[in-house]
């Protein structure tokens, strides 16, 4: 790894980036409402969401996966795909937390990253059809068909990180490492564990384990193959909005 | 001579219904062909009280054996001509047998091209996967964009379930893999199109006994309900607000132990109550979400009857679906 693509990765990985992710807890809240009566005691509690988040890891990483590889390899189709991301995911919640954190980066790559593209052809090429998204979608032009551009964030995310200059497997596994570090963080704020006990599990080498078992499994995955592997996660996000009282937006 | 019992392009498994519109404005069923191992059947076609304008063919899917046998591959084509009506059904659930290993699957492939104005309802029964069998199914449905203002788009409500095997002998989700895919695709006559929605799922044991039930979480049937085109507009409103009128889950149930109030509800509201207690009493759960021009409802349930009664009474209670395609189209719900 070079010292360059080490760098655009740690800006990336950083919670610090204004991407809010920070406001979504991918259905875990409603997991946690909808299973009240059953986790009675703190292990109880503990034990569903270790299978909780694998579960999580293995249907973002059969949904969105895709999509951010394709990106990356093709950042041309960046709006074929982010129509049929659109199309793939039949969930208010979960499009409004894709839409608004592909938003987010397509803010953030306008006003602060689109000058650091690396240098190589591929990056330059990805750098170009991210400014070309930007402003395609502020145009909000609707399509032949009358649809028009989202803004999801997983096809945004896999090109912003090919115009950085990170490679396909960093790619990858800092999709998903993201993810992991969102749900994680939400369970600290949900008092499911604390914050010690969140960050011991995040270094555990069993969510590595997960999220490289995860990656191979969507090797050489297509984006028209997406497919949801885990329905309930469907179920929980959706019924999110049917929650007497919430602290995230997913 | 030819011979006069199979055509050249008869393939096994292969269907094709092809529903005609003869000027002005009758239906004709020209083509219902079919293979082994699949089968078509279609009664006369009728006119219901609250449609009379429109005549509604109708056919059933079946297969010799009620299912599948491993490596049994289904491909049916559909084309709805302008303003025509279609409802499929299926007799019994459909079966997927034992497969000898996991690369022999077994596929049902459907595609049906739905002309301006025309509606189609398909309401089956659940597809029930047995121990070890390999599944996979698509439903294509293209959607052609009308030309003129006078013209509308196609109508579509389909419905796709699977329960988690024959819970008598001890299945429960164990499978081996089991993918089903929908998609609706806007084409345009040029022959252009764009996908419009998808809903893709796909459970896959990876070689572990165990892993799919354990993903599941007690449901015991898992369903989507699409629904497109402006039929269907008021049964997909009912939809979304129903789903806004769900309690709140976490909430103080201050109703339930009060016995003032229940008189002056009108019948709707005290109908809506007895399906939400029906629906905690089944454990079943279910979202629906709006966009792109469709209605999409996601449910589970402990129970494939609990499943079966909850979308039965929803669709009866709004009315759309008996009303334009007869109670005939509701009978894999019963």
């Amino acid at each position: 790894m070079t010292t360059a693509s080490l760098h655009a990765l740690l800006i990336l990985s950083d919670s610090a980036l204004p991407l809010g992710s920070f406001a979504f807890s991918s259905g875990l809240e409603s997991f946690l409402a909808h299973n009240k009566q059953r986790h009675t005691n703190s292990h109880a509690r503990l034990t569903a969401f270790d299978a909780f988040v694998e579960q999580s890891i293995s249907n973002i990483a059969s949904t969105a996966l895709p999509y951010v590889l394709t990106a990356y390899d093709d950042p041309t189709q960046l709006e074929d795909l982010d129509n049929d991301f659109d199309a793939s995911t039949p969930c208010t919640v979960a499009r409004r937390a894709s839409v608004s954190q592909g938003r987010a980066l397509l803010g953030i790559w306008e006003r602060a990253l689109s000058t650091s593209a690396a240098s190589t052809a591929p990056s330059q090429n990805a750098a170009k059809e991210c400014t070309a998204f930007a402003l395609a979608y502020k145009s909000a032009k609707p399509d032949a068909f009358g649809l028009q551009l989202n803004g999801h964030f997983p096809p945004l995310f896999g090109a912003a990180c090919s115009a950085l200059g990170l490679s396909a497997e960093d790619t990858a596994y800092l999709f998903l490492l993201n993810h992991a570090k969102a749900l994680l963080s939400a369970a600290v704020r949900a008092s499911v564990m604390g914050p010690y006990q969140s960050q011991a599990m995040l270094a555990s080498s069993k969510l590595q384990a997960c999220i490289r078992a995860c990656i191979e499994r969507e090797r050489g995955a297509r984006a028209d193959d997406a497919a949801v592997t885990v329905p309930a996660m469907d179920l929980w996000m959706g019924r999110h909005e049917l929650l007497y009282s919430r602290i995230f937006n997913s | 001579m030819s011979n006069p019992f199979l055509t050249s392009t008869a393939k096994p498994g292969y269907g094709t219904i092809y529903l005609a519109l003869l000027p002005p404005s009758t239906p004709r069923l020209r083509t219902a062909s079919y293979q082994y191992p699949l089968k078509l059947v279609s009664p006369v076609p009728t006119r219901t009280a609250g449609a009379p304008a429109h005549l509604v063919h109708m056919v059933y899917l079946l297969t010799y054996g009620g299912g599948l046998v491993a490596g049994d591959s289904i491909t049916v084509d559909v084309t709805l001509e302008p303003t025509t009506r279609l409802v499929l059904l299926t007799q019994g659930s459909t079966k997927l047998f034992k497969a000898p290993g996991r690369d022999v699957v077994s596929k049902q492939c459907m595609t049906v091209n739905l002309a301006p104005g025309s509606a189609l309802c398909y309401l089956p029964d659940p597809v029930q996967p047995f121990r070890h069998s390999c599944f996979a199914q698509r439903q294509v449905y293209n959607v052609v964009v009308p030309g003129g203002a006078e013209q509308t788009v196609g109508n579509l409500c389909v419905l796709d379930w699977v329960c988690n095997g024959r819970p008598a002998n001890g299945e429960k989700w164990s499978f081996h893999r089991y993918g089903s895919r929908n998609e609706i695709y806007l084409a345009h006559p040029d022959g252009k199109r764009r996908l419009l929605l998808r809903d893709n799922v796909l459970l896959d044991d990876h070689g572990l006994d165990g892993s799919i039930a354990s993903r599941m979480s007690e449901l015991a049937v898992l369903g989507t309900l699409i629904l497109h085109g402006p039929l269907f507009h008021s049964l997909g409103r009912f939809f979304m607000a129903e789903f806004k009128d769900l309690p709140r889950v976490g909430g103080r149930k201050w109703d339930s132990s009060s016995e003032s109030g229940d008189e002056d509800m009108d019948p709707a509201t005290s109908r809506r109550a007895a399906r939400q207690e029906q629906e905690t009493a089944d454990g079943l759960l279910w979202s629906a979400a709006s966009l792109r021009g469709c209605v999409v409802v996601k449910f589970g349930s402990r129970e494939v009857e609990g499943g079966r009664q909850w979308v039965r009474a929803m669709l009866i209670e709004e009315g759309t679906v008996a009303r334009e395609f007869g109670d005939k189209s509701l009978l894999c719900l019963r």
